[in-house]
């Protein structure tokens, strides 16, 4: 990244300086390259017979990135039912970074129409008592209208969040005032819809991959993490910001970067408890019917995966991020915070994969130029926000509790 | 040698720090009064972490252990077969452990604050006013007779809004770092 502002690094309070313009040409092609290598990647897959594991990877990276994309929008539609203003207008951008994703993302869901027999068993083995809910046409349906309408909230929701009204507002954090009427009526039907839709998306999408198996919190896992995937790749972003243009961003502040640290290690505890309410459940009950999915992860080869999710995902946030200083202290916030996306990535494998490979992990040159492709598509569309957060977050504001 | 007791009182938060500071400076601890808690203050009259984090790890590991303590002792005490499970169901008792982790972590942060705070202080405060619960914030210091009069120019060079001074009995104790 290279920066166009003129003004030159001084030791003061963060975000007094220019607000900086962001130049991304080289990251572009990067990420188009990504994009390329992806497609043929995928395209030749499906040429040389290896369909099945082609669909598996793309399955699990649309629905990866696509909860940080909507995870971080539901974020902010958090953040202003809180009305936290403690970082600003840079604290929404940040959260809004990544909505670029959501209308692609809507659209690489009806790709999904063309390897529908390879992702889902029940397309060419119906099972007869779900045939009326499990079926092809009706799943694309009604998961294709949550996503639609989704992606139409999410983007009238970052447009309205853009304005000029509702950023002076979250400029002016020492006071009582409330967001303006377009935010407080499309942040709880936003935040309302995504568990409607996720909860959905998660059943359709991950639970129906073993259609004799199911667990009522499931889809409150799902998009609760989701939720905590979005707040882990703006503390990501947020490190990698500060490390880029220090005090001239309000990320440098410890004090942003303690929220941000505490956002990550709350809600990873709330990702472990749901995990673990419903484990308990099915480990106590021991009923075949609900303990085959578990077991089937709790053994070769795909256990060492399962140890590593809720290690990535729960165990080292939770013990690292603990403490005061960690949180404070960037590399630390940004190692934990990367390798929590690589536990949510290896958490949506786990999830998906044993259920169409239960003997075999499939991972290979596919597997690697699925998710490179998928990166690359990712990029693409957060960049714009990108921008965005780098000029919300240079813009003079004094993070709240910071000494003036 | 003969002691007397200094007290400020001042109407501005930045005021009190600026004279904690200056006494700090002097190597004289003062005492201090604030009607509102004040992480200006606490920044000024301390350095290093509140011990209550202590008590809160303690008793968090004492329930914790208290929690396994329980369940698998009375598990193996009676020896009950439920459903096939092993005698020590793990799974299930972690709840009971994270339960009473949180509940003696938390009876101690109290119990720690308490000790910490000197709550509830049986004897009146020495240089202790109404106002300074009201809309004031105090500061006072024991010093020499001899420096009183280099004490009370700092006060009033800091806008104090009023100084008090009153002789010690000979036997007094400086207040040194409790009380605060």
């Amino acid at each position: 990244m290279s920066s166009n502002s003129e003004s030159t690094s001084r030791a003061s309070a963060p975000g007094t300086h220019e607000p900086i313009q962001l130049s991304l040409g080289s990251w572009t092609t990067i990420a188009v390259v990504l994009l390329v290598v992806g497609a043929a990647g995928f395209f030749l897959a499906l040429w040389m017979g290896l369909g099945a594991r082609a669909w598996q990877a793309y399955l699990v990276n649309l629905l990866f990135w696509m909860s940080i994309a909507q995870g971080g929008v539901v974020v902010s539609t958090a953040f202003y039912l809180s009305q936290g203003r403690w970082a600003g207008p840079a604290q929404y951008r940040l959260a809004e970074m990544f909505v670029g994703f959501i209308p692609l993302g809507f659209l690489l869901f009806w790709g999904m129409w063309l390897g529908r027999a390879a992702i889902f068993p029940w397309v060419l083995h119906p099972v007869a008592d779900k045939a009326m809910w499990l079926n092809a046409p009706f799943l694309f349906a009604r998961d294709g209208a949550g996503l639609l309408l989704m992606t139409v909230l999410s983007l009238w929701f970052v447009s309205a969040s853009r304005r000029e009204a509702v950023r002076e507002w979250a400029k002016t954090p020492n006071n009582i005032a409330l967001p303006p009427n377009i935010i407080r009526r499309l942040s709880p039907a936003l935040a309302l819809s995504y568990a409607f839709v996720y909860s959905l998306l998660a059943f359709d999408l991950i639970m129906s991959l073993s259609p004799e198996w199911r667990s009522t919190l499931f889809g409150a896992w799902f998009f609760a993490t989701a939720f905590w995937s979005g707040i882990t790749a703006m503390a990501l972003t947020a490190v990698i910001l500060q490390a880029v243009f220090g005090d001239r961003v309000v990320f440098f502040s410890r004090r942003v970067q303690h929220d941000l640290g505490k956002m990550v290690f709350a809600f990873s505890i709330f990702w472990v408890y749901l995990f673990f309410a419903q484990y308990l459940v099915i480990w106590y009950g021991d009923i075949p019917a609900e303990t085959f999915f578990v077991v089937r992860r709790s053994i070769m080869p795909w256990v060492p995966l399962s140890i590593a999710m809720l290690t990535l995902v729960w165990g080292l946030p939770f013990f690292v991020l603990l403490g005061r200083r960690p949180k404070r202290t960037p590399k630390i916030l940004g190692t934990i915070a990367l390798l929590g996306l690589i536990g949510i990535f290896v958490e949506d494998y786990v999830l998906i994969v044993p259920s169409l490979s239960p003997k075999v992990i499939p991972y290979g040159w596919v597997e690697i130029a699925v998710t490179a492709g998928f990166l690359g598509a990712f990029a693409l569309c957060a960049f714009p926000g990108l921008r965005r957060v780098v000029a919300a977050s240079s813009a003079p504001f004094t993070p709240a509790g910071e000494m003036e | 040698m003969s002691e007397v007791r200094m007290v400020a009182s001042f109407a501005d938060e930045e005021q009190c720090v600026h004279t904690i500071e200056r006494l700090l400076e002097t190597r004289l601890r003062p005492r201090v009064f604030s009607p509102i808690p004040s992480e200006k203050i606490n920044e000024a009259l301390y350095e290093g972490r509140s011990h209550v984090r202590g008590w809160v790890l303690s008793g968090g590991i004492f329930g914790a252990l208290s929690g396994f303590a329980i369940t698998l002792g009375t598990s193996y005490e009676w020896g009950l077969n439920a459903g096939g499970k092993p005698i020590a169901s793990i799974p299930a008792y972690l709840i009971i452990v994270f339960e009473l982790m949180i509940l003696c972590g938390g009876i101690a942060g109290v119990l720690g604050f308490l000790t910490n705070a000197r709550v509830p202080a049986m004897e009146p405060i020495e240089g202790y006013s109404p106002h300074f619960s009201g809309d004031r914030f105090g500061v006072m210091v024991n010093c020499e007779e001899s420096d009183s009069a280099r004490i009370e120019a700092l006060f009033k060079d800091a806008g104090a809004a009023d100084v008090s001074r009153e002789p010690l009995p000979a036997t007094t104790v400086s207040p040194g770092h409790g009380g605060h």
